[in-house]
């Protein structure tokens, strides 16, 4: 006996969801120009920076309670850039963490955005802090970081739960620019209420090619939008089949399919 | 590109092509029978990543410590707090293992019951297992040697009980002489509780015990359906198991009522009232008091969203307001339809807006995923 997911339906799903990202990506590196709408609170990252560097106050970048998952590399990719500006700019950037895996991850990131600066010889490992695994020591201890440094743009980019209002409080009091993004709804309206500009959701995987306009991300992010459009045709599609069958019991219809019970056929 | 980016590809490669066919083989291919191998080097990895942590805490606080670098207070109590928490943790998992001991001896005895009428109902004849029943398994004679009809395992389990239970009721009366001498009024309370099932159910136990037959039946030369000979075969014994699950009921309900008496008795320990202090005293309290910080947070956060100074500020704050309303008795009194008004707002924009999110978030996510899989890395990463 199968499984819901041991589907062939589910596995053309797949093929369709990876195909147009391959496509798009190796169309972007042949030099196509990729067209990426504007959003404001990416265009914030680098006012941000800017600003405090401006103020001469340091930075600070929080992946939340995110562990080593394909959301962290999304984050990584903002990180990647925000840690170059630091480079150019002779910021302190900050980067309390809660899980002791990403710091070394985080570290290695922000090793390559000196390096790539010609800065190496300024990057200073200290920068990147493990608080604690705790959820709230981690809290407690990012509060303290963001006052005693006097932080002038912090960065919210990760997972956060319900620790996130602490932490763009403690930006709030300090009079910091905020740029959070959170793929959690649930944390979104906090964010709003307390941050200068919120990405939400799949903003935070669009951020890092808006901003470095790699190939790679570039596609990456069309190839997804073909997919989601994908996904939008099948909930349309359900929605309408499921209308009629629900007008088929009335009226002794014949019933159809659905796009659930299609991708559940077992066909091994 | 160098042989140490090809060995890193190749290895993520296939680890997401196995999880990956994990996930879409159905599980009647087989392809899963390793999973809890391969599961458990992922914790090695882990375990290794942990000591490596553990070394590098050392490393950085030891050495702030020992220079005296700017933070070294905080380092020594990094350190202190580490130290005292691995020890203190360390021994109440020695000493609550040693609790659980005899309480899992009790309820292997219980399945090895349920083993018995199972296996004799089915026919199944099993070859060797009085050294897993009995620990004294030399004590046990001409059985140790004897197929392994129903009756026979009957007397392993007679003859494990009988070993187990003069340890089990010297063990009760240390506990319940220690909870008297120095428990509290919760470890007395819990005691009397504990006790009182101790008592009831190993009296179910005791007349359950008196049930089975001390010896195998003999039927003629015959024991337990086995004749002393060789290539005799002995006639049919009916085998009765209702004695045996009744047995075996009873051994679950002492298990449990032991355990609950070595908790009590636990509980008075130094050991742990040390812990208590640590991890309820310290570290939950400490919590608590983050956590409450929330309150006030989101008040000052509510402050702000609420200055209408646009109109998605203004669409925000009668959205709160309607929620809000109908959810107390004085939106009720204003109008009757309002819980259904804030309903409707929970129920359809604000749950479609959050599954669109997560939609979204999840098709980024996979295809996230895939590149990594496919080592399809953009240039930040190289």
């Amino acid at each position: 006996m199968g499984v819901d997911h041991a589907t062939l339906g589910i596995l053309l799903l797949m093929v369709a969801l990876i195909g147009p990202v391959i496509w798009y990506i190796r169309y972007a590196r042949t030099g196509a120009p990729l067209y990426v709408r504007r959003i404001a609170g990416i265009d914030a990252i680098d006012e941000a920076t800017g600003r405090a560097a401006e103020i001469g106050r340091p930075m600070s970048f929080s992946t939340g309670l995110l562990s080593i998952t394909p959301a962290l590399y999304a984050c990584l990719g903002v990180l990647f850039h925000v840690a170059r500006k630091a480079a150019r700019y002779g910021s302190r950037l900050l980067i309390p963490q809660n899980d002791p895996q990403v710091v070394a991850v985080v570290e290695d990131t922000l090793r390559d955005a000196y390096r790539v600066e010609g800065k190496a010889a300024f990057f200073d490992s200290k920068n990147v802090v493990f608080l604690s695994e705790e959820q709230f020591a981690f809290a407690a201890g990012y509060m303290g970081l963001i006052q005693r440094e006097n932080v002038g743009a912090a960065f919210l980019f990760g997972a956060f739960a319900a620790e996130s209002l602490m932490l763009a409080e403690a930006g709030q009091q300090v009079g910091a620019m905020q740029v959070a993004a959170s793929l959690s709804p649930e944390q979104v309206p906090y964010f709003i209420c307390t941050c200068d500009y919120t990405l939400i959701g799949e903003e935070l995987y669009g951020a890092a090619a808006y901003l470095t306009k790699e190939p790679v991300q570039l596609g990456s992010l069309y190839g997804q939008d073909r997919a989601k459009l994908v996904f939008f045709c099948l909930i349309i599609l359900g929605v309408v089949i499921a209308t009629y069958n629900s007008f088929a019991a009335i009226y002794g219809w014949s019933s159809i399919i659905n796009v659930v019970e299609v991708l559940r056929l077992e066909a091994w | 590109m160098g042989v140490r980016v090809v060995l890193i590809r190749l290895v993520t490669f296939l680890g997401g092509l196995y999880f990956f066919l994990k996930f879409v083989l159905p599980e009647a291919s087989g392809f899963s029978q390793y999973h809890e191998q391969i599961s458990d080097g992922f914790v090695l990895v882990g375990a290794m990543a942990l000591a490596l942590g553990l070394i590098n805490l050392l490393m950085v606080h030891g050495s702030r410590l020992l220079y005296l670098r700017r933070g070294w207070s905080a380092s020594t109590a990094l350190l202190f707090g580490l130290f005292l928490m691995l020890t203190v943790t360390f021994l109440d998992w020695q000493a609550t293992s040693g609790i659980y001991r005899n309480t899992e001896r009790l309820l292997v005895l219980k399945q090895f019951s349920e083993g018995i009428v199972s296996d004799a109902a089915e026919g199944i004849v099993p070859k060797y297992e009085a050294a897993h029943v009995s620990e004294n398994a030399a004590a046990l004679g001409a059985l140790a040697i004897a197929p392994r009809t129903p009756e026979v395992r009957v007397q392993f389990l007679r003859h494990a009980l009988d070993d187990l239970l003069p340890t089990i009721e010297h063990e009760r009366d240390e506990a319940v002489a220690r909870v008297r001498a120095h428990g509290g009024t919760a470890e007395l309370a819990l005691l009397d509780r504990a006790e009182k099932e101790y008592v009831e159910a190993l009296q179910v136990l005791q007349s359950a015990r008196v049930q089975i037959p001390s010896e195998l039946p003999v039927v003629g030369g015959v024991v337990g359906g086995v004749v002393e000979g060789v290539g005799q075969e002995s006639a049919p014994v009916v085998f009765s198991g209702e004695p045996v699950l009744a047995l075996g009921r009873a051994l679950g309900k002492v298990a449990s009522a032991y355990q609950g008496l070595q908790e009590a008795s636990y509980r008075t320990s130094l050991l742990r009232r040390i812990y208590s202090v640590l991890f309820d005293g310290f570290f939950i309290s400490l919590g608590a008091a983050m956590f409450s910080l929330l309150g006030f947070y989101i008040c000052a956060a509510a402050y702000r969203a609420f200055r209408v100074r646009s109109m998605e500020s203004l669409l925000m704050m009668m959205a709160a307001l309607l929620v809000m309303l109908g959810q107390i008795p004085f939106g009720l009194w204003i109008s009757d339809s309002l819980p259904e008004v804030r309903l409707w707002l929970l129920q359809v924009p604000s749950t479609g807006a959050a599954r669109a999110i997560e939609i979204g978030a999840s098709v980024a996510g996979l295809v996230m995923a895939f590149r990594m899989w496919l080592s399809i890395e953009s240039e930040s990463f190289k």
